[in-house]
């Protein structure tokens, strides 16, 4: 079974790119918001966001959605379990984009040490300096080289490349 | 019913300069409605409200609990029984049960923003459990509606 999982922060798109390329309505656990999280948006995942994808060739790829708290982070272990990949999402629109990397690259940084990941840099269509390279940067100090792209996770297309740069990279 | 009429009473009672203690007072109750449950019965040895995002608001338990992670949890699980009952044609899910060797425990909706989540003791009976617990629910549910203008 191939499984690929979306994590990253609050707000930056995880739930909204799932439903973007999902083949059928996805499974969301979102619910009224009661924290600070409640001045980015109303509702927040508690459990999971889930769906599936068919590409040409006939493979079925399931895709997990993470909550972005960290007091769910017992979910985090539970649906990256046998998951093949990740996708991260960093929001562009956060005042400190390269520590929320940091933050979830460490956290998830067995699962990536085992499988692979791909960064989709969110709300770029917000932002009016997408210098790109700022983040590359910041991985390569890192020691990490991994792809990133300047995505709209409402865009079905946008999300795909995600998905099929995830891919590629693992079957290198 | 009594301790839900004493305790509109001291909140529809309030002194506007203590409107900003709203909160903790609505907590202090949550934690009244919790310390009344744990004591009219020996089935629930343990309870946790938390907000349905997963946030812990009031909790009473022998033992020392990890409310924050146990908060989160609750809610995780209850909104994944929602969609499975919604999904299943159902409606939305009143309650999870969980039997385990050692106990079980109830999540369940206390309107549309609060959850309980109770423990009880191994040899528990458990549709006394269940009783109190909806009892619990319906003073939560006074509250919140003796709150919300
Ligand atoms: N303009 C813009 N809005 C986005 C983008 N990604 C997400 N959003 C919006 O940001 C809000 C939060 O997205 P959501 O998917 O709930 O974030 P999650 O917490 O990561 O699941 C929603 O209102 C989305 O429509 C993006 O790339 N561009
Ligand atoms: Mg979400």
């Amino acid at each position: 079974m191939y499984k690929i999982i979306f994590t990253g922060p609050v707000g930056a798109g995880k739930t909204t790119a799932i439903g973007a390329i999902s083949e059928t309505p996805p499974v969301a656990t979102d619910v009224p918001c009661s924290d600070d999280t409640r001045a980015i948006k109303a509702t927040t995942t508690v459990a999971m966001d889930y769906s599936y994808i068919t590409l040409e060739d006939g493979t079925r790829v399931h895709l997990y959605g993470t909550p972005g708290q960290e007091r769910f982070n017992f979910m985090w272990e539970i649906l990256a379990r046998d998951g093949i990949g990740l996708i991260l999402l960093i929001n562009r629109d956060h005042p400190n984009p390269l520590q929320q990397l940091d933050f979830y690259l460490n956290a998830f940084s067995e699962f990536i040490t085992q499988t692979a990941v791909v960064i989709g840099l969110t709300k770029s269509d917000l932002q009016d300096n997408n210098d790109i390279t700022t983040f590359q940067d910041h991985l390569y100090q890192r020691n990490q080289i991994f792809p990133v792209f300047d995505i709209d996770a409402r865009s079905a297309d946008d999300v795909k490349i995600l998905v099929h740069a995830l891919l590629a990279v693992l079957n290198q | 019913m009594q301790i839900i009429k004493d305790i509109i009473e001291t909140l529809q009672n309030k002194s506007p300069n203590k409107v900003i203690d709203a909160s903790t007072q609505f907590n202090q109750q949550l934690q009244i409605i919790l310390k009344s449950l744990l004591q009219a019965t020996d089935n629930i040895n343990a309870a946790l409200i938390s907000s349905a995002d997963g946030i812990a608001k009031s909790q009473v338990a022998a033992n020392p609990m990890d409310e924050h992670r146990f908060a989160a949890m609750s809610s995780a699980l209850l909104a994944l029984s929602d969609n499975l009952s919604k999904e299943a044609g159902k409606g939305t899910a009143e309650n999870v049960l969980i039997e385990s060797k050692q106990g079980k425990i109830f999540i369940l909706h206390a309107g549309p923003h609060l959850l309980l989540t109770v423990f009880t003791p191994a040899a528990a009976n458990l549709g006394m459990a269940l009783a109190h617990a909806r009892q619990a629910v319906h003073q939560i549910n006074a509250l919140v509606e003796a709150l919300t203008p």
